[in-house]
């Protein structure tokens, strides 16, 4: 290849670079523009529906003022409903859930700043369980990782007792051995930690109380 | 041509040889918390980390370049700092820190 074919090539890759950019922008404000009216489209849609003599009209709004149902149960009117039907990681991801560090929906700070109110049970008649406000130290077996704290309030806000106990762990402190590596396999916390609950790679979302033994 | 390529190669690539010779490091200045863990020393594969990265993204700004120099704990790698630096064993661009058996010899499979 001789140095002219050389900048030749680079022209061509610089023009069809700038063609594929072009072709992105465009797309993006094409989907801008579709999206736009489809939006006034539903609340025509939902201004029409209104008729005040028909219970099933009827839409309730949440504490932010959106959207949280309608009268008629068979017609959801939700913000998951209208985002796509259903609970989906997109719908999820737009809902302006507070997020941890790697994305996920932190469902802990969630509860602490009051923003999901759910019901204890859809059985009416069950009784409610308050939340169990005890924290127990595990302490962790090396010299220089942070010990943990395990806080049962925020677990049995959204468990009942028997999900872990007795079958995962003893209910007794200190009686349960286990070990990181074991987490790692997924027994004892890792049953639940980075399946449904926030992942394993958190080291210090559990391990948070420092060892006074530790150096540094 | 090709001959003076590779004379140009060997010049630059020898030094680096000499310096990247070590292939396995033994960690276990902190042998008697790896065994109240349950774990035993760390084998680290320098050889393997030089496939990837360049030297200066390691050195000597996360690890100093002389063995034993490096006071390495896993608190320390938990708080982003020496293997749990913030594009190392702390992301999402290569295995976590909790995966013990990656890197810990003799890791007690437990029970």
């Amino acid at each position: 290849m001789n140095a002219s074919s050389k900048v030749d090539f680079l022209k061509v890759a610089v023009l069809f670079s700038l063609l594929i950019m072009f072709g992105f922008v465009m797309s993006i404000s094409v989907d801008a523009e579709a999206q736009q009216p489809a939006k006034k489209g539903d609340a025509a849609a939902a201004t029409k529906k209104v008729d005040p003599t028909d219970p099933t009209s009827v839409i309730y709004l949440d504490t932010a003022g959106k959207a949280a149902g309608v009268g008629d149960p068979n017609k959801p009117a939700g913000e998951a409903y209208k985002a796509g039907r259903g609970w989906h990681p997109a719908a999820l991801a737009g809902a302006n859930l507070p997020k941890d560090k790697y994305g996920l929906i932190d469902w802990a700070k969630l509860v602490r700043e009051k923003l999901v109110k759910p019901r204890h049970s859809l059985d009416p008649a069950e009784e409610e369980m308050p939340p169990l406000p005890m924290d127990v130290l595990i302490e962790a077996k090396g010299d220089f990782v942070a010990n943990v704290i395990f806080p049962h309030e925020m677990h049995t806000y959204w468990l009942k007792c028997e999900v872990c106990h007795p079958k995962i762990f003893v209910p007794s402190a200190g009686q349960n051995k286990m070990s990181m590596v074991e987490i790692a396999q997924g027994q004892w916390c890792g049953r639940c930690h980075g399946k449904v609950a926030f992942p394993l790679s958190d080291c210090k979302k559990c391990h948070t109380s420092p060892k006074k033994t530790a150096t540094k | 041509m090709l001959r003076r390529r590779l004379m140009v190669l060997m010049f630059f690539a020898a030094p680096a040889l000499s310096y990247g010779a070590v292939d396995v490091i033994t960690l276990d200045s902190k042998i008697e918390s790896m065994q109240k863990a349950g774990v035993g020393p760390v084998k680290f594969p320098h050889a393997k980390h030089q496939l990837k990265l360049k030297c200066g993204e390691c050195h000597p700004k996360i690890f100093k370049d002389a063995l034993k120099a490096n006071d390495i704990n896993m608190k320390k790698n938990m708080d982003g700092q020496a293997c749990g630096s913030a594009n190392c064993h702390n992301s999402d661009k290569t295995f976590p820190l909790f995966e013990c058996a990656k890197c810990h010899t003799n890791v007690k499979a437990g029970k």
